[in-house]
């Protein structure tokens, strides 16, 4: 089927004025997406992930910037270029899948056919393209049937039937499974995935789910504030966040705020100075100045638990704390620790347990906690891909 | 850094430029500019020329160009308009709550409770939607007046030649005027009823609360915005209220301000003049009444909780209280439908007006149904009726379902739309006819007593509920099924036409059904406009009734309700599918 198109974003911003705002604003994003890339924009509500997608789609008009689908420009703005969006020739899925309910199945996915501005198509074709779309999406029965009474995975396949009938060029998903419940969302992750693969059309994903971009996307971009914060593959994004921001919204829920001690190179061990004036090692990805404010980005499920006997290893930290809370998680123990002014999560294997009150040692290797500045601004990540 | 400090200034400049996936450059304008024009045609003239001609002397008087302030100062040196005024008000207040009681009180029992007969209080109302006031009117003053039934039964057991209830009387006609809305008070308030969330009762019940105190600290004080807000709109529409005080009240010698407006124009030659000052007073005193009730309704929204998802209220039982509930509502059914009908077959089948007795039977005929039937003069009638009430309904459905998708969706130009179709809400049928016979009589198009007329007055006068219809409509619609059809290539036409207008077809139903059933009953209007070949059907009811010939108008106004209760219940139909949440079969 189609190969896709390459899909290049260029200092796009919006703004809104303070009160009419129907979402967030964006500030300089900028990326290049090649052909048939999976790409999802990821980011907490109100992060400018929606308006990005929504300004690739044409419903939204940015104030600033450029888009470019393969040769054809969308938008530029200093040039006044604009393309409507019915001229755009991209198919989108919607969050609520805005399937109309005056139509059968069939008839809401013919609808991109019947409307289309650069051909007529034959009754025939018609039938014959809608009756492709509806197979790969496994529908193909469900032609007939009012989309009222279907469920909503099946509602969304409808969308998704839709929104690929045409053969975009772009393919738009707008948190499309947000809406399905938990199990039904494990089985689309992976449907809709295959179904990109099969087609190769460049995809641009919005969700706020970590786990749902980390296993559908090949490029992720991290979006706060509406800045990009962080631009690179799902390893990338979770092994090396950019900084502190990036890394608690990848699911690390003890941040370490300190002050390094001197200047760090990248991927260099160094050592960070707390706020309580003890110090810990820390593998630095990026490169940091001295006297920067960082903080130690340490997963609860490499923080060992021993008890405060128990001499420490080489290469490893260790803080002193004591037991808050314990929770059984089914394949582990959540404990809640306090450790100084702070409250840590460690998780650990169903063989350790400590019962509230107790004194223990939290211990993680040197190379295995995440030295990162507090707030990147997302300044590097957009010098580093603009250019 | 330097790019954005660069960008800034250009960013703010461009902030005001209209920003808009739907059109771009002109064409986002022009749409909603030019229907604003448009509306601005049809309802600002009206205004306008009665303002203007407030102004002036009474033709023939000489002072007909002079400006001069002569007849505001004849209409407030008049004594006899605060007696009007209060008695306006005096009527309007009591009648609002007589139809606030008797619909409040039925809706929370249809509602919310486990009564029996529920679906008699729904028919119940929705045939008195179709029967015209005028019809109504008479069967009470046929039942409550001098040789009615109930003085009949008082004077007959007291042996004494004294009336038991003077239904001539500021008394009689706001009892009236309450049962005539009582039947729409209540299909609002069991709309409010039914979309109170059940759980905020139940988690009062939960905290141990009785039902009494549940329904009064809770359920009560839930709706009280909305019935509050009803309340004044009874209140404003009984101000304005034409059929019951010229029917009453004229001929008892009870004043009010509207018939005074139609007296003064009654007048050989009109005082149009005189007329015009008494309409804008009055249209001062409606916009002033709905200010209130706009402020009133916006703090209705905080009150709100209605939840999308599909929940049903669970009824209260009442337990053995439950059958007198349910005699309530076959109480209201024999007052609001059984007597005045029964009232109304009486008269249309008896040669002259007599009270309900075993001697009258004898004397029953079917004359008066043979003469309406064979008068072949009725047939223009019932078609001009229909003709102007579906044209006023047609064109108010086209203008306001343009009106309402262009402001709801914020096309650029459309900040005004709302409020012009809201402009005719001011007028009194009656200030309205006073201002659209004068702009009749200065247009260059002979329009004047024409039905174009009437069906022009039709339509400025209702636009403002086809407006609330087509606003509603659009605002159920999901913004993203008109994003979708955008994105898979559909123009703004397009889309309009294959989706928003099929969406917003149950809406476009009801309301056009609704303008035509009050078109087909309105007196106040069609009496002052309707020429020689433009009698509807009101007005030639009310000539009949004012010549004594009540028998044949009841024959007529039976034939009349039958067709128009049809029309009653397609519209009801149609609305509760409407009120079903999405998803629903």
């Amino acid at each position: 089927m189609n190969s896709g198109d390459i899909l290049v974003l260029d200092g796009l911003s919006k703004r809104y004025a303070s009160k009419q705002g129907t979402g967030a604003g964006i500030e300089q994003i900028a990326f290049r997406l090649e052909s048939g890339t999976f790409f999802t924009l990821l980011g907490p509500s109100g992060c400018g992930k929606t308006t990005t997608l929504r300004c690739i789609a044409g419903l939204e008009q940015p104030d600033l910037g450029s888009i470019r689908l393969g040769n054809t420009e969308f938008f530029n703005a200093d040039k006044g270029t604009n393309v409507p969006l019915n001229e755009r020739d991209i198919g989108m899925v919607f969050q609520s899948y805005a399937i109309w309910p005056h139509m059968t199945v069939f008839e809401n996915v013919a609808f991109p056919l019947r409307v289309a501005r650069d051909k007529t198509h034959s009754r025939d074709e018609i039938k014959r393209l809608v009756g492709e779309a509806l197979d790969t999406v496994n529908l193909g029965a469900y032609g007939d049937r009012s989309p009222t009474q279907m469920s909503g995975g099946q509602q969304q396949r409808v969308a998704l039937a839709r929104a690929i009938v045409r053969k975009p060029r772009l393919l738009l998903l707008d948190e499309p499974l947000s809406n399905l419940d938990a199990l039904l969302r494990e089985d689309m992750r992976r449907e809709l995935k295959r179904l990109q693969q099969q087609l190769g059309v460049t995809t641009v994903y919005v969700t706020h789910d970590q786990a749902e971009a980390l296993e559908m996307s090949d490029t992720i971009a991290v979006l706060n504030q509406g800045r990009l914060i962080q631009l690179g593959t799902a390893e990338d994004i979770y092994n090396r966040p950019r900084d502190a921001f990036v890394a608690g919204f990848m699911g690390s829920p003890n941040l370490l705020r300190g002050v390094t001690t001197q200047g760090i190179a990248r991927d260099a061990l160094a050592e960070v100075r707390l706020a309580d004036g003890g110090t810990v090692m820390a593998l630095f990805p990026y490169a940091v100045d001295a006297a920067q404010e960082v903080a130690v980005s340490v997963r609860p499920e490499i923080i060992a638990l021993r008890s405060a006997q128990v001499p420490c290893g080489p290469h490893t930290n260790r803080l002193r704390g004591v037991v808050t809370n314990c929770a059984f998680l089914g394949h582990a123990y959540r404990h809640t620790l306090k450790v100084g002014g702070l409250t840590l999560q460690s998780t650990v294997g169903t063989q350790t347990r400590f019962e509230p009150g107790a004194e223990v040692a939290l211990d993680f290797a040197f190379d295995q906690a995440c030295g990162l500045v507090q707030d990147s601004k997302g300044a590097k990540a957009r010098a580093g891909m603009t250019a | 850094m330097t790019e954005a400090a660069i960008a800034a200034p250009r960013l703010a400049a461009r902030r005001g430029a209209s920003g808009n996936w739907r059109a771009a450059g002109w064409s986002s304008w022009a749409p909603a500019t030019l229907l604003s024009f448009v509306l601005a045609c049809l309802v600002l003239p009206p205004i306008g020329i009665l303002l203007v001609r407030s102004l002036r002397g009474e033709a023939g008087s000489g002072s007909e160009k002079v400006l001069t302030l002569g007849n505001y100062a004849r209409l407030f040196g008049d004594p006899e308009l605060y007696v009007s005024a209060a008695n306006s008000l005096i009527f309007a207040a009591c009648a609002t709550v007589v139809s606030l009681f008797i619909g409040g009180v039925l809706a929370w029992i249809v509602e919310r409770s486990d009564a029996p007969f529920k679906r008699l209080a729904f028919f119940t109302a929705i045939v008195s939607l179709g029967t015209p006031y005028i019809l109504y009117v008479g069967s009470w003053l046929f039942l409550l007046g001098r040789a009615g039934p109930i003085n009949d039964i008082y004077r007959t057991l007291s042996g004494s030649n004294d009336l038991l209830v003077n239904v001539y009387s500021l008394g009689g006609m706001t009892l009236v005027e309450g049962f005539l809305w009582s039947p729409l008070v209540f299909l609002m308030l069991s709309t409010t009823f039914r979309r109170a969330n059940a759980e905020m009762e139940e988690a009062a019940r939960m905290a141990g609360a009785s039902v009494a105190s549940t329904v009064w600290n809770i359920s009560m004080r839930l709706a009280w915005p909305a019935i509050l807000g009803l309340g004044m709109f009874v209140f404003i529409r009984n101000i304005e209220s034409f059929d019951v005080p010229v029917l009453i009240g004229t001929p008892s010698r009870i004043r009010l301000l509207t018939t005074d407006v139609y007296v003064s124009l009654s007048h050989n030659p009109p005082q149009l003049g005189y007329a015009s000052a008494f309409s804008a007073v009055l249209l001062l005193l409606v916009a002033v009444l709905l200010y209130f009730y706009g402020r009133l309704s916006r703090n209705a929204d905080r009150y709100a909780s209605v939840t999308g998802k599909g929940f049903r209220p669970r009824p209260f039982r009442l337990g053995k209280s439950r059958w007198i509930a349910g005699s309530v509502i076959l109480l209201n059914f024999a007052l609001v439908l059984v007597i005045p009908l029964a009232a109304i077959i009486w008269n249309s089948l008896t040669p002259f007006v007599r009270s309900f007795s075993w001697a009258g039977l004898s004397s029953l005929s079917l004359e008066h149904y043979r003469a309406v039937i064979g008068d072949g003069s009725y047939l223009p009638l019932a078609l001009n009726t229909i003709i102007a009430s579906a044209a006023a309904a047609t064109a108010a459905l086209l203008l306001t379902v343009l009106a309402g998708w262009l402001s709801v969706r914020r096309w650029p130009g459309s900040q005004m739309l709302d409020q012009l179709t809201s402009v005719p809400l001011v007028f009194p049928g009656i200030v309205l006819g006073v201002a659209l016979i004068q702009v009749a009589l200065n247009s260059p198009i002979p329009i004047y007593g024409s039905l174009w007329l009437i069906s022009i007055a039709f339509l400025i006068r209702y636009m403002p509920y086809g407006m609330r219809y087509s606003y509603a409509g659009v605002m159920q619609i999901h913004r993203e099924l008109e994003e979708a059809a955008g994105v898979a290539g559909a123009t703004q036409l397009g889309l309009l036409r294959r989706i928003v207008v099929p969406l917003l077809s149950p809406a476009i139903i009801s309301g056009w059904l609704f303008i035509f059933l009050l078109g087909a009953k309105e007196l106040s209007l069609a009496i002052l406009l309707a020429g020689p070949d433009s009698q509807t059907m009101a007005v030639a009811m009310f000539d009949q009734w004012s010549n004594g010939q009540s028998g044949e108008a009841c024959a007529l106004g039976m034939a009349w309700m039958c067709a128009m209760t049809v029309v009653a219940s397609v519209f009801y139909y149609v609305s509760e599918r409407q009120a079903r949440p999405e998803g629903q079969p």
